[in-house]
């Protein structure tokens, strides 16, 4: 499913950057904020920088307290930084207010949308206050409205529809005027299963009609399946930045586990040993180079599971966490 | 900016045609409250006196009051209550600027207020007799006034933004005013009449209660005066929200705590 969004090629937004693959959408640099005075001060974010491309999405994970709500909002224009300088297509959104035309966010939390309003309401409302005009807002409305499932909803205000349905407007609402860059502050946080899956395949859907994507998220299952890239941030900042199969690559090893259901007994352990496995219980672990050798000394016993160690994204974070004082 | 005022022009209508309880219930209670201020005075006058001019003098007095309130109220409450639901950050993140957007909503806002406030006007003068001339020239003064009542509008809003909780000031803030609008200070003179001519809104009220109780004419250099105070105030509030809007920035506090 593709989103009908012709991103840039609205006639609305003037081209800035000639379109190529690579067209870097956010360009962050060297963030800084601090709050309060002498003793109470508070490093919130201390050194973060941050590019995207179009198209790609950058899942920004931390521990609370971290500063990733500060940078998306410094991002945002939502707060002023201290240092460092935030471009969007080339624009500052500090300086320019054009540049919030290229920018959609959905904060964290219920909100971002008027609960008296119906979804078609807030959509033209917004898009009004985003400088679109109100038949094109329209118009897109009904397309996002379609496109997210929410059709036969578009009447109802938004206090009777679900937790789900509402993230999924505040999604829509932030994509009515096209921009280039969509900051989603944890986008799945208190949805149940099924409203965190639509979600999930929406924002892959937006990133393939050539938006960039900033995600936060405390759910790294989310993180792992939706990013491109990865930056970890810890007490203001970044402590890792890269693309996230990689990342999960150097901490995965490429040894086996075995599950064989029932205990394996002597003589085969003996064998498993010899050819450099470990046997505990029902679970072999071989990190050698013979696994079929290994699986023919197991036969017959049955085989429940054969898995590779690979890391997920949640050993990644918590033992860089760990190893970062 | 015509699209801006439009769009919240409509969003103003539908959650008030929607939900219409509010309003209703506040044009009932302000009747109500006068009405029972009325009857007393009227007890404690006796049943041989007839108000007249006076009555009349107090009955825009008291409307204007309620109109001030609203609208001095209407934009940091509006700021509260979006910073309560967390469409507060969504508004800074237009491209338009923030006292562009306040304004345009409450110019919408106004739209309805007027209409009630006329409303509560007949209402009133039925109920209590009172008498009011509605003159054109009525418009100039009335345009002052709520040059310095959004003026007044932007300050509240910028306690809004910054502090966050308005509550506590409002209350003393609605005693404030009251006292502003009742006192007839058309009437002083010297001094008195000069400081008077300094604080918001008074000498647009003054005004509009002499066209409309008293049955004058509209005297131009009064009408300056009021014209001069209502810029002053309005300036000075989009001064004062500018400044609130960076500081919020700055501290990172513009949708909550």
């Amino acid at each position: 499913m593709t989103l009908p969004l012709p991103m840039r090629s609205a006639g609305h937004l003037p081209k800035v950057n000639p379109l190529s693959p690579n067209t870097i959408t956010l360009d962050a640099q060297h963030l800084k904020k601090s709050y309060g005075r002498g003793k109470a001060r508070f490093e919130a974010v201390r050194d973060v920088s941050l590019r995207i491309c179009a198209g790609e999405v950058l899942a920004f994970l931390g521990p609370n307290g971290a500063g990733k709500t500060t940078t998306i909002k410094m991002i945002g224009g939502l707060v002023r930084p201290d240092a460092g300088k935030v471009s969007i297509d080339g624009l500052d959104p500090h300086r320019q207010s054009m540049a919030l035309k290229r920018v959609g966010a959905v904060l964290e939390g219920n909100r971002n949308l008027y609960w008296r309003l119906t979804p078609l309401e807030n959509i033209e409302y917004f898009g009004g206050l985003r400088q679109v005009p109100r038949r094109i807002a329209r118009q897109r409305g009904e397309q996002l409205l379609e496109q997210f499932g929410l059709s036969d909803k578009r009447k109802t205000p938004v206090q009777k529809l679900s937790r789900g349905m509402q993230q999924k407007l505040a999604i829509a609402v932030a994509l009515v005027h096209q921009p280039t860059l969509l900051l989603l502050d944890e986008p799945t946080l208190g949805l149940d299963v099924e409203a965190s899956e639509t979600v999930k395949v929406l924002v892959r859907d937006i990133a393939a009609a050539g938006c960039a994507i900033l995600l936060t998220t405390h759910q790294l299952d989310v993180a792992e399946e939706l990013s491109d890239r990865v930056a970890i941030i810890r007490q203001g900042q970044i402590i890792a930045e890269q693309p996230t199969h990689e990342l999960i690559q150097q901490f995965s090893g490429s040894a086996y586990r075995i599950d064989c259901g029932q205990p394996i007994d002597d003589l085969k352990a003996h064998q498993i040993e010899a050819l450099g496995g470990t046997v505990t219980g029902n679970q072999v672990h071989f990190s050698g180079n013979g696994l079929y050798e290994l699986l023919d000394i197991l036969r017959p016993l049955p085989i429940r599971e054969i898995r590779q160690d690979r890391a997920d994204l949640t050993d990644v974070f918590l033992s860089l966490i760990r190893d970062n004082p | 900016m015509l699209n801006l005022l439009i769009g919240e022009i409509k969003r103003t209508w539908i959650q008030f045609i929607r939900y219409p309880s509010e309003i209703i219930g506040g044009i009932i209670i302000i009747t109500t409250v006068f009405y029972g201020l009325f009857v007393s005075a009227q007890y404690m006058a006796g049943p041989a006196i007839n108000f007249g001019e006076r009555l009349d003098s107090v009955v825009v007095g008291y409307v204007l009051w309620t109109l001030a309130l609203y609208i001095v109220n209407d934009i940091a409450f509006n700021i509260q209550s979006e910073a309560q639901t967390g469409t507060l950050e969504q508004i800074f993140l237009s491209p338009f600027a923030a006292p562009k957007i306040f304004f345009a909503r409450a110019v919408a806002s106004l739209a309805l207020r007027m209409t009630i406030i006329v409303l509560i006007l007949f209402i009133l003068m039925g109920i209590t007799g009172s008498q009011l001339s509605f003159p054109v020239g009525l418009i100039f003064p009335l345009l002052t006034l709520l040059m310095a009542a959004y003026g007044l509008a932007f300050v509240m809003g910028s306690c809004a933004l910054v502090f966050k909780r308005v509550q506590q000031i409002l209350p003393i803030f609605q005693f404030a005013l009251l006292f502003l609008l009742a006192a007839p200070t058309e009437d002083w003179s010297g001094r008195a009449r000069l400081i008077a001519n300094f604080l918001p809104m008074l000498p647009s009220t003054g005004l509009l209660r002499d066209l409309m109780a008293r049955g004058e004419g509209l005297d131009i250099s009064l009408l300056g005066v009021a014209l001069a105070n209502g810029a002053a105030y309005f300036g000075l509030g989009l001064l004062v929200f500018g400044w609130a809007e960076r500081q919020a920035k700055r501290k990172g506090i513009l949708g909550g705590y």
